[in-house]
């Protein structure tokens, strides 16, 4: 039994760390776009953002050979806890996709939208916060991680009305199709951030609810 | 043939039923399905268990099974007829994984071998009659008990916590009373069903604290060698948390417990199944679809018992 609970920190450890990673991670990015709209972006950092996606790959690899090693009681929890991390993993992999995209994006973001997309990035940045903090708060508190899963869809409702907002502007351009073209990725890219976000705020609320306490 | 080559034969008989029980002891099965403790180190705590509880307790019932059920004298070969129709009758249950009670095995051997030898009135039915009447009321009980218990312990515990950690650890607490009430349930219960092996036997002039001893090694390893099946069988007839076995349990640690100090002799099995029965009705979990192959087998125990030892009567008469 004291196995048992040595497991269990060693996991919930883990986990915390994926979580502040994931975070940490996103809010380079976030820099990261604020720099290019500032057109002062520094290619090196977005590597930081490529190194944070990496060391959550670890960390998950981690958590699933310490989960897999020993099936003990509470399975349900371990495997919700599996569930939540695998889904919050891929919110790395967006901003590493995204963060690669930018590397290579040729183009300077026309003036007109920069304060949009400033915008845009601040609401997948928020939904990724108040997400990560609804997967904190699963751990304690039901109640409280249930209603911020409301909050995430709030947010990403605004972030959706952005994208929209911006890829009209953009499409009303005439000249530079290419430009065009991957001005409209890149907004679609930092948009499918907060709309992951929002799938995996559905999911924990979904997983709340399981629990008689809800 | 000569009465202390009877006696090692009888200590032979004894080693297997002990070794049949042992097989079909499914204690140990929600601390299984619940993944409290793994298939090593149950079967190290039944072990431990079984030696303790046939040594210690199994006297106060083996005299109640030995006496009165049969109103004619018992002799050595309706010893060995009742002792190897229930050996062979628990060995082949055990086999296809399936948990029936020793007791009714036991019992129904008894009427067989009654019957053919003295006839309707060769058996002594009040006192069958008697515990019958525990062995319905065994299981009910079980049921019952064990679904108010679940639904207090949902209402009054687990509808009260909130996150994982929570969870967690109002589980693992759980889980350290399951493995108590589990290590008293499998010494208590060692301690009644060792009386099947060792009941009729207690009527030879043996050292009876040496027959028990014997019984409890035979019933141990009966678990080790035969018995996990069983074990994962029942541990997986409902879907088990260590606070759902444990509201599973307690029915079945409490009857068993008393019934061992009043010297009436219940069916663990029966009981431990209708609690999970019971628990899987208040969880409105699914159950395992086996199901139905245990209820046959516990009705086919009583006439399978009894013809088996009818049948078996005569070759062994013959024998010795």
């Amino acid at each position: 039994m004291k196995l048992l609970k040595t497991k269990k920190n060693e996991l919930i450890e883990i986990q915390e760390e994926h979580l502040a990673t994931t975070l940490n991670g996103t809010k380079i990015l976030h820099d990261c776009v604020m720099q290019f709209v500032n057109k002062k972006l520094k290619k090196a950092d977005l590597e930081q953002v490529i190194q944070s996606e990496q060391k959550c790959d670890r960390l998950k690899e981690k958590f699933t050979q310490i989960l897999f090693k020993e099936k003990r009681a509470l399975p349900f929890l371990v495997e919700d806890r599996y569930a939540i991390m695998m889904k919050i993993d891929q919110i790395n992999d967006m901003t590493e996709f995204f963060a690669r995209f930018l590397q290579v994006y040729p183009f300077e973001l026309y003036d007109d939208i920069k304060d949009d997309f400033k915008s845009l990035c601040g609401y997948c940045m928020e939904t990724v916060e108040i997400l990560i903090n609804c997967a904190t708060l699963v751990e304690a508190d039901f109640d409280s991680a249930y209603k911020k899963t409301f909050d995430v869809e709030e947010v990403r409702r605004k972030a959706r009305k952005a994208k929209f907002d911006l890829l009209e502007t953009v499409f009303k351009k005439k000249e530079e199709p290419t430009r065009v073209y991957l001005t409209s990725k890149l907004v679609t890219y930092i948009y499918e951030v907060a709309s992951w976000a929002e799938d995996v705020s559905d999911f924990l609320r979904g997983l709340i609810i399981k629990y008689p306490s809800r | 043939m000569g009465l202390s080559t009877l006696v090692i034969i009888f200590i032979i008989i004894s080693v297997l039923i002990s070794f049949s029980i042992g097989a079909n002891d499914e204690t140990m099965a929600t601390i299984y399905g619940s993944k409290t403790l793994k298939m090593k180190e149950i079967l190290i705590l039944a072990i431990i268990f079984a030696i303790l509880g046939a040594f210690l307790l199994g006297g106060s019932v083996s005299e109640t099974v030995g006496k009165d059920l049969l109103f004619f004298e018992v002799s050595n070969p309706v010893v060995l007829t009742i002792l190897i129709s229930t050996a062979i009758w628990l060995i082949l249950s055990s086999l296809l994984g399936l948990p029936i009670s020793t007791t009714h095995a036991t019992i129904g051997s008894i009427i067989g071998v009654g019957l053919l030898l003295g006839g309707g009135g060769g058996v002594n039915w009040l006192t069958i009659l008697e515990m019958a009447l525990w062995w319905l009321l065994s299981p009910i009980i079980g049921y019952i008990v064990t679904y108010y218990a679940y639904k207090f312990i949902h209402t009054s515990v687990i509808n009260k916590l909130s996150g994982f950690r929570n969870y967690e650890r109002a589980e693992r607490i759980f889980s350290y009373i399951l493995l108590i009430v589990i290590c008293w349930t499998a010494f208590s219960r060692a301690g009644n069903d060792c009386s099947n092996a060792v009941g009729i036997v207690s009527g030879l002039e043996l050292d009876l604290n040496f027959i028990l001893l014997i019984a409890g090694i035979s019933l141990a390893s009966g678990i080790v060698v035969i018995g996990r099946g069983v074990i994962k069988n029942v541990g997986t007839i409902t879907e088990l948390h260590p606070s759902t076995a444990f509201a599973s349990e307690i029915p079945t640690a409490v009857i068993l417990f008393f019934g061992t100090i009043l010297g009436i002799p219940l069916s663990g099995s029966h009981m431990l199944v209708a609690s999970l029965v019971g628990l899987s009705k208040a969880r409105r979990a699914p159950m395992s679809r086996g199901l139905w192959k245990i209820v046959l087998i516990w009705l086919l125990t009583f006439p399978v018992a009894a013809i088996l030892s009818a049948i078996l009567y005569f070759p062994i008469n013959l024998f010795i």
